[in-house]
């Protein structure tokens, strides 16, 4: 498999002269086609800004960003994207939601009523299509979201805390159901979270950032079985690499 | 393996049921539309909701009525409202044909005013020259009451409509435009990116995104600005008209007859009822999904 996205020396500054603040960098990190990989690090780090920047939504002050071969200059369109706050309009029912992202690709939405329904029935939304995202609880919101972002089948995803707002138990739920759309079509995805056990449970590889200014302190290979049940995450080696991933925050004096 | 299913059961702490089957969806949505909108019989139900307020009215007017007549007030300073009723009847059709000409005035400044501040609001929202000149400019005039503008429009255009409907429009004007500027600039950044990956076109955004996301905070302004309508024109009447509810006051008030003054008063304050009600059903229309027209019906 080729490589997906290829960030080379890459760093942010905001602001310039005396006040200049060193954001992000520079960083390097090749992320291969169908990976799931975890931007893993502390409030402020830096690593939702080196997501913009591979959506290239963000310009960077240097280096570069390659996204399936192509240099970043624009926003990408080939990308699906999601924030923490999501970006469920409340004007539209469910199904018109996830219509919207077809809608603004000029893509007929009826083209693609089979895609729509099976992505609904894997984050368990069927019978939910004609609901409106305020009759909805936050987790039914971001398994919305979910499907929004990836109803256009991109072949990369960006997903920026998606779960930062939900309680412990929703989240559980929803990252089965974010892993199984993962494994369904194998998209490459970049999670940025700062849940050392989402990171854990989800990625392939996790990325380890170093507080302000952010930088790669390490790249984790995580070596589990998929999918990740409850039964991975009582196995000794899940535990392992979630409590040595602490050990090194503490070392950062995060934890 | 049992990922799915093993974990599948437990999320029901977040997950509420569907309160149709999965198979008919489509029966869940006239239900609850029913709900939100007045059926037959909900007029029994707006009774009973509103029977205390309908008790004090009840109340004001009779306690009005007697106490004009138990503490001797005399009738040149005010009247009791069986005798503002019975006389306003009387001199109706003066009243109904000022009704519309104060109307006329009041909507046709208010429709012009819309006409006018909600492009503008757009396009001061998207231009940084717009926004650096005129929309500073009009922030300034903010502080201005623009009624103090009435005698000067009345001496420099005489006692027709049309400075009557110019200085509605001025009364309008500005809390549109602020609202409409404040609306077009406010998409979130969430939803301003996701706009950008998508690749869409400005129009395309506009028309499926930033128009919807607008609304809410333009029928702020809207309702805002009906209500300044119907005092813009009978503040404009006041200064200057032989015609409208503002003469009709101004005239019945000079010659003693506070009972004709409230009459007027009565159909002036109909009227904003009228333009307030309307553009109050407009929103629910335009925007039945806001929690502003969610949290009323």
């Amino acid at each position: 498999m080729g490589i997906a996205v290829d960030i080379k020396s890459v760093t942010k500054v905001f602001g310039s002269g005396p006040a200049a603040l060193q954001a992000f960098g520079p960083a390097d990190l090749a992320i291969e086609a169908g990976e799931f990989v975890s931007l893993l690090g502390p409030s402020g780090c830096g690593k939702s800004t080196l997501m913009l920047m591979i959506a290239g939504l963000l310009d960077r002050s240097a280096g570069d960003i390659e996204v399936n071969g192509e240099h970043v200059s624009a926003p990408r369109t080939d990308i699906g994207i999601m924030f923490q706050d999501n970006t469920l309009v409340p004007w539209r029912d469910v199904q018109g939601n996830i219509a919207l992202q077809l809608e603004l690709r000029g893509i007929d939405p009826d083209s693609r009523a089979g895609r729509i329904r099976e992505l609904l029935r894997s984050v368990q939304l069927e019978g939910f299509e004609h609901r409106f995202p305020h009759e909805l609880s936050g987790g039914m919101q971001q398994r919305a979201a979910f499907c929004q972002a990836m109803v256009h089948d991109p072949q990369t995803v960006l997903l920026d805390e998606p779960l930062g707002k939900l309680d412990a138990m929703t989240r559980e739920s929803i990252r089965t159901d974010l892993q199984a759309l993962w494994l369904q079509r194998r998209p490459t995805v970049v999670f940025v979270t700062h849940s050392i056990e989402e990171a854990v449970q989800l990625s392939s590889r996790i990325c380890v950032i170093t507080p302000r200014p952010g930088r790669i302190d390490r790249v984790i290979d995580i070596d589990l079985p998929w999918p990740r049940d409850m039964a991975v995450k009582r196995s000794a080696a899940f535990t392992n690499y979630v409590r040595d991933i602490q050990e090194i925050f503490h070392g950062f004096g995060v934890i | 393996m049992a990922l799915a299913s093993s974990e599948r059961p437990g999320p029901g702490a977040e997950r509420r049921p569907p309160a149709t089957s999965p198979t008919a969806p489509a029966s869940a949505a006239p239900q609850s539309r029913a709900k939100r909108s007045g059926a037959p019989g909900s007029f029994m139900a707006w009774l009973a909701q509103s029977w205390m307020l309908l008790a004090f009215f009840v109340f004001f007017f009779l306690f009005w009525e007697y106490a004009v007549k138990l503490f001797h007030i005399p009738q040149y300073i005010l009247n009791p409202p069986s005798e503002i009723v019975a006389n306003g009847w009387a001199d109706i059709r003066r009243l109904v044909s000022y009704f519309c000409i104060t109307g006329l005035e009041a909507v046709i400044g208010y429709v012009v005013a819309i006409v006018v501040a909600v492009p503008l609001g757009l396009a001061i929202a998207f231009s940084s020259i717009l926004r650096r000149t005129i929309y500073p400019f009009f922030v300034s005039l903010e502080m201005t009451p623009k009624i103090a503008f009435a005698p000067l429009f009345i001496s420099w255009l005489g006692f027709g409509l049309l400075p009557k409907i110019i200085i509605v429009f001025l009364v309008c004007f500005f809390p549109i435009v602020l609202n409409a500027i404040l609306a077009f600039s406010s998409l979130s950044e969430e939803l301003t990116r996701f706009c950008r990956s998508t690749g869409a076109g400005w129009f395309q955004v506009f028309l499926k995104v930033r128009l919807p996301a607008a609304l809410p905070q333009c029928f702020v302004g809207f309702k805002y600005a009906a209500l300044n309508a119907t005092v813009g024109a009978t503040i404009a009447e006041f200064i200057g008209s032989d015609q409208g509810l503002g003469f009709y006051i101004q005239i019945t008030t000079g010659n003693m007859r506070p009972d004709l003054a409230f009459a007027g008063i009565f159909f002036l304050t109909f009227l904003g009822l009228l333009m307030f009600g309307a553009v109050t059903l407009a929103e629910r229309f335009c925007i039945p999904w806001h929690i502003s027209v969610r949290r009323k019906s």
